[in-house]
């Protein structure tokens, strides 16, 4: 059985626990183990590498460290901290003057930073190390080909030499559970959420353009695999009602959700009532 | 229109005239003249090399112009593409000081009258000794390199040092009181390596040319830079000797301006950015700004691009609204960013002027003695579809910068393709 | 300028153009030394960056001028500017730099200085604050949903302390510290 740490972060379990229950339900039927890191700080993405890009360098080379100790992958659901950890690790490896700096301060807390593990979103360990024909095989309740638009998170998918992630792995994902993959013009556009604390206005505008696109080209529901997204894309719906009085309806699931619904679990488990977008028309298109 | 039999094709042998002997012209002379075709070299200037002489390093191979790669493997030329072959080749009859007066004839049977000379100094006598260029300013030594070896004279500087020189020159080879000789003669080709000039821009006002002594062009600029020049290679100030800190060019100067000449003049953008990585790099890291409206490095040349700009060297996409000149030598220049939309101010020691590449003087009279096709003035090939772009007429070739502007590989190339249809053309 | 200024003199003449000689030479070499800076240079000016940008229309300075900026060493401008915070950080310009320019890294940089010079926007610090004094970005606010879901009620795994002291004496303290 794969074993992993686990990375929460503090999105996730603040405003998504449903995402954190449904992400252990699936991994769990999938035979991976997850076991949450301790005493690790939040990433601080992306504002702190904003203002304070040493102090980030740090507070992640410290997660980082700590979770060489076990020897395990870090494996995340959130598209910010994946982001950050990544970015961080890559940093580290290139730049051989702040790694030395680094280690210099991590020392002080008795870790260092060696580069023996690596960072991973959670639905990419899945795959890759589960992957889609055993995924598949758990599958009970297959969605009827229903158009589900992929929203990736730009951290997740950017840049790639960072990220090291294929958006084919997610498109798979969603094949596998029986649902179709909605083409969508704008699908590589940014949700808005990171410009909310500057200027809202703007956050709203890029999340109705993108809502709009998947809309138009047909989609039925949004799988996201970050809370950060998650949270744009099903808030600023009511907004969009609310100040123009425009109608999405597109419901907003975590992957793991779907994925949970697919393998016959009970939509309690994966709280699909706590999705602002009522979420209940997506078990319309369950089968069996 | 006359048909020959095929038999007379076949005893077309007579010598080839090469009018021009730049690069494109010493290629296909040498070449021919290694073929056994006689050859016929003429260049009007005293030395031979034209444009290329004055260029110190060259794109692509950032070597000096007087080491030219392609033809190191020459028995007879080694490194130097300017020693020796054309001289000792028995094939090659070279006439420096010599113009084509008239054309007259049939293709293949072309009677050509030449105007040779006259000859002040006699090249086969000249020891370049120095005598007489220490004696009077009418002598100089155009390179060290320079072919034929000997010094030449410029008669407008005549003065008494001069004549005296005549009288001590130690092997007799001056004679001031030569003159002009006429000579015709009878050619099967004739092959136009006439080259390009580089356009004065006086008439653009708003850059001060010809008014502003730190105004110069490229060509001006590669003789700043080289190292066998007057201020031996120095960046200075024309207007007081004082040390070049920065340098501004301008692209397209007189080209792709319908009020001057509507083509692109294709190597512009390559030499400026040469010289800007030159002065950058080894001329104690001076400033260098250009301003342009398209940057044409093209093909593999891009490389001068990128390197540029990773010296530092400043590109602004615009340009000049105006150049004011301060007493102490300085320029401020004005130049709109179309990028930003904003006015920049400038202040250069130099502003350099990547000025259009111009037909030479006389292509002119050449093309409509030939009855050729004129490109904006350049020799147009004879069907402009057709793959030969040499061939610009029946037993009429044309390459290198006579075509239009080209660089040393490319009109080397051309001149190897004359080469190889006047050859199909004897088989 | 103000009209009242205007009137106390006469106008500035119709072109005011950048005087290159004011500007900060040394902005360009302080960012390209920096970890994402070392393409910088390489930039032409193609403005695919801007072509990529989802949001550069609605500002006045696009990427690629942003970069010019930096080039050109237009410093204040580029660091107080309101662009850099503006940007989410999408990465789709780096994505597309022809020149691999780190775009959007070198616009983290450029926030990094602008903050060192403190230029940072006010709901920014808040953010800053909470990380300082709560050690996180978002609190839990209803963990009974936590617990109908059988997850923990705290934060999993999170060391307020782990950030807290790391971001003692860092930049980020005299910011939020500054603010009070
Ligand atoms: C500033 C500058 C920098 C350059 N740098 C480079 C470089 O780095 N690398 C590169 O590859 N290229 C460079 N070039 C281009 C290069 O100069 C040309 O490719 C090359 O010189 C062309 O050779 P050519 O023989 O065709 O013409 P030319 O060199 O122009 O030679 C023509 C010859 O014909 C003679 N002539 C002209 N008309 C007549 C007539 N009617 N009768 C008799 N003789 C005549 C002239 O006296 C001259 O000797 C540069 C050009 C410029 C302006
Ligand atoms: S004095 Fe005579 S030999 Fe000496 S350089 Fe002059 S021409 Fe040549
Ligand atoms: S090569 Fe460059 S400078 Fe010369 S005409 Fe063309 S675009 Fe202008
Ligand atoms: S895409 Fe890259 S090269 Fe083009 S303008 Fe932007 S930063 Fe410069
Ligand atoms: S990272 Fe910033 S500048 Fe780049 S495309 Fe996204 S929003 Fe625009």
């Amino acid at each position: 059985m794969p074993v992993y740490s686990l990375y929460m972060g503090c999105s996730v379990p603040a405003n998504y626990p449903n995402y954190e229950a449904a992400m252990f339900k699936v991994a769990e039927a999938l035979g991976m183990e997850l076991n949450y890191l301790e005493d690790v700080a939040c990433c601080g993405s992306p504002n702190l590498r904003s203002i304070d890009s040493f102090g980030w360098l740090l507070v992640n080379a410290r997660t980082i460290a700590i979770a060489e100790k076990s020897g395990h992958d870090i494996v995340t659901p959130c598209n910010g901290c994946f982001g950050s950890l990544k970015d961080v690790l890559y940093h580290l490896k290139h730049h051989k003057d702040d790694l030395k700096k680094i280690n210099v301060e991590l020392e002080k807390m008795g870790l260092e930073f060696k580069g023996t593990i690596n960072v991973r979103h959670i639905i990419e360990a899945m795959y890759t190390d589960i992957g889609i024909k055993e995924i598949k095989s758990k599958v009970t309740k297959p969605l009827d080909g229903v158009g589900i638009a992929i929203h990736y998170g730009c951290h997740l998918l950017r840049p790639v030499d960072v990220t090291e992630f294929k958006p084919e792995v997610l498109q798979e994902m969603v094949y596998a559970t029986g649902a179709t993959v909605i083409d969508y013009p704008l699908w590589k556009q940014c949700c808005g959420a990171t410009v909310l604390p500057v200027n809202e206005q703007l956050a709203i505008r890029l999340a109705r353009d993108k809502l709009k696109s998947m809309k138009e080209s047909g989609a039925v529901f949004i799988t996201v695999v970050c809370p950060a997204c998650g949270n744009q894309l099903d808030l600023q719906q009511l907004g969009l009602k609310d100040s123009y009085g425009e109608v999405y309806d597109l419901p907003v699931l975590l992957y793991p959700q779907i994925l949970a619904l697919a393998m016959g679990m009970d939509e309690e488990d994966i709280g699909l009532s706590m999705n602002r977008v009522p979420a209940d028309p997506i078990l319309d298109h369950l089968s069996g | 229109m006359i048909i020959y039999p095929v038999e007379v094709i076949l005893v077309v042998t007579g010598p080839v005239l090469v009018i021009g002997a730049g690069v494109a012209g010493m290629t296909a002379a040498v070449e021919l003249a290694d073929n056994d075709v006689k050859t016929i070299l003429i260049d009007r200037k005293t030395t031979i090399g034209g444009n290329a002489l004055e260029l110190y390093k060259a794109f692509p191979t950032d070597d000096c112009f007087y080491c030219f790669e392609g033809n190191r493997w020459r028995p007879g030329i080694r490194k130097c593409f300017y020693r020796s072959a054309m001289i000792d080749q028995p094939n090659i009859d070279l006439k420096i000081s010599t113009r084509v007066k008239g054309i007259s004839g049939t293709p293949g049977t072309f009677l050509v009258n030449l105007e040779v000379g006259p000859q002040y100094v006699d090249p086969r006598k000249c020891t370049l000794c120095g005598l007489c260029t220490d004696a009077s300013e009418a002598f100089h030594l155009v390179s060290p390199q320079c072919q034929p070896q000997a010094v030449s004279y410029n008669p407008e500087r005549a003065d008494d040092g001069a004549k005296k020189a005549e009288e001590d020159c130690p092997t007799g080879a001056i004679n001031l009181s030569a003159t002009q000789t006429e000579e015709t003669i009878t050619v099967s080709d004739i092959v136009i390596a006439t080259g390009y000039h580089e356009m004065k821009p006086s008439t653009i006002d708003e850059y001060g040319y010809g008014k502003l002594p730190n105004v110069i062009t490229q060509l001006e600029l590669a003789q700043m830079l080289d190292p066998n020049g007057e201020s031996s290679g120095a960046l200075l100030r024309p207007s007081d000797g004082a040390q070049v800190k920065s340098v501004m060019m301008i692209q397209c100067v007189g080209s792709r301006d319908e009020n001057y000449y509507p083509f692109c003049s294709k190597i512009c953008c390559v030499f400026a950015l040469k010289h800007a990585s030159i002065i950058s790099k080894e001329r104690n890291n001076s400033r260098v700004s250009v301003v342009y409206m398209d940057i044409r490095t093209y093909d593999r040349h891009e490389r001068y691009y990128r390197e540029t700009r990773d010296a530092g060297v400043e590109f602004v996409r615009g340009r000049v609204s105006r150049v004011e000149a301060h007493k102490d030598g300085t320029l401020d220049v004005y130049v709109y960013d179309s990028l930003l939309n904003k006015y920049l101010k400038f202040v250069v020691d130099l502003l350099v002027l990547s000025s259009a590449l111009e037909p030479p003087e006389a292509s002119n009279e050449l093309i409509s003695s030939l009855g050729l096709n004129s490109a904006s003035g350049y020799v147009g090939s004879a069907d402009p579809l057709s793959e030969n772009e040499v061939v610009a007429g029946d037993h009429v070739y044309a390459c290198g910068g006579a075509l239009g502007p080209a660089e040393v590989p490319e009109s080397v190339n051309q001149a190897r393709a004359v080469v190889s249809k006047i050859l199909q053309g004897r088989k | 300028m103000t009209e009242t200024e205007e009137k106390t003199g006469p106008p500035v003449t119709l072109i005011d153009p950048i005087d290159m000689t004011k500007l900060d030479a040394n902005f360009r070499r302080d960012i390209s030394s920096m970890p994402n800076g070392e393409e910088l240079s390489a930039c032409f000016a193609c403005s695919t960056c801007t072509a990529a940008c989802p949001i550069a229309n609605q500002w006045n300075y696009k990427p690629h001028q942003l970069i010019r900026m930096i080039l050109l060493g237009m410093r204040d401008e580029v660091l107080s500017s309101k662009e850099i915070w503006e940007c989410l950080t999408c990465f789709q310009c780096q994505e597309r730099c022809p020149q691999n320019v780190r775009v959007t890294d070198i616009f983290f940089d450029c926030k990094n200085l602008a903050a060192e010079e403190g230029y940072v926007p006010e709901n920014i610090i808040a953010l800053a604050k909470s990380l300082v004094e709560k050690g996180q970005l978002y609190e839990i606010i209803n963990d009974w949903e936590r617990e109908d879901l059988g997850l923990e009620p705290e934060v999993p795994g999170l060391s307020i302390e782990g950030i807290q002291s790391i971001l003692k004496g860092t930049r980020t303290h005299k910011l939020v510290e500054g603010d009070e």
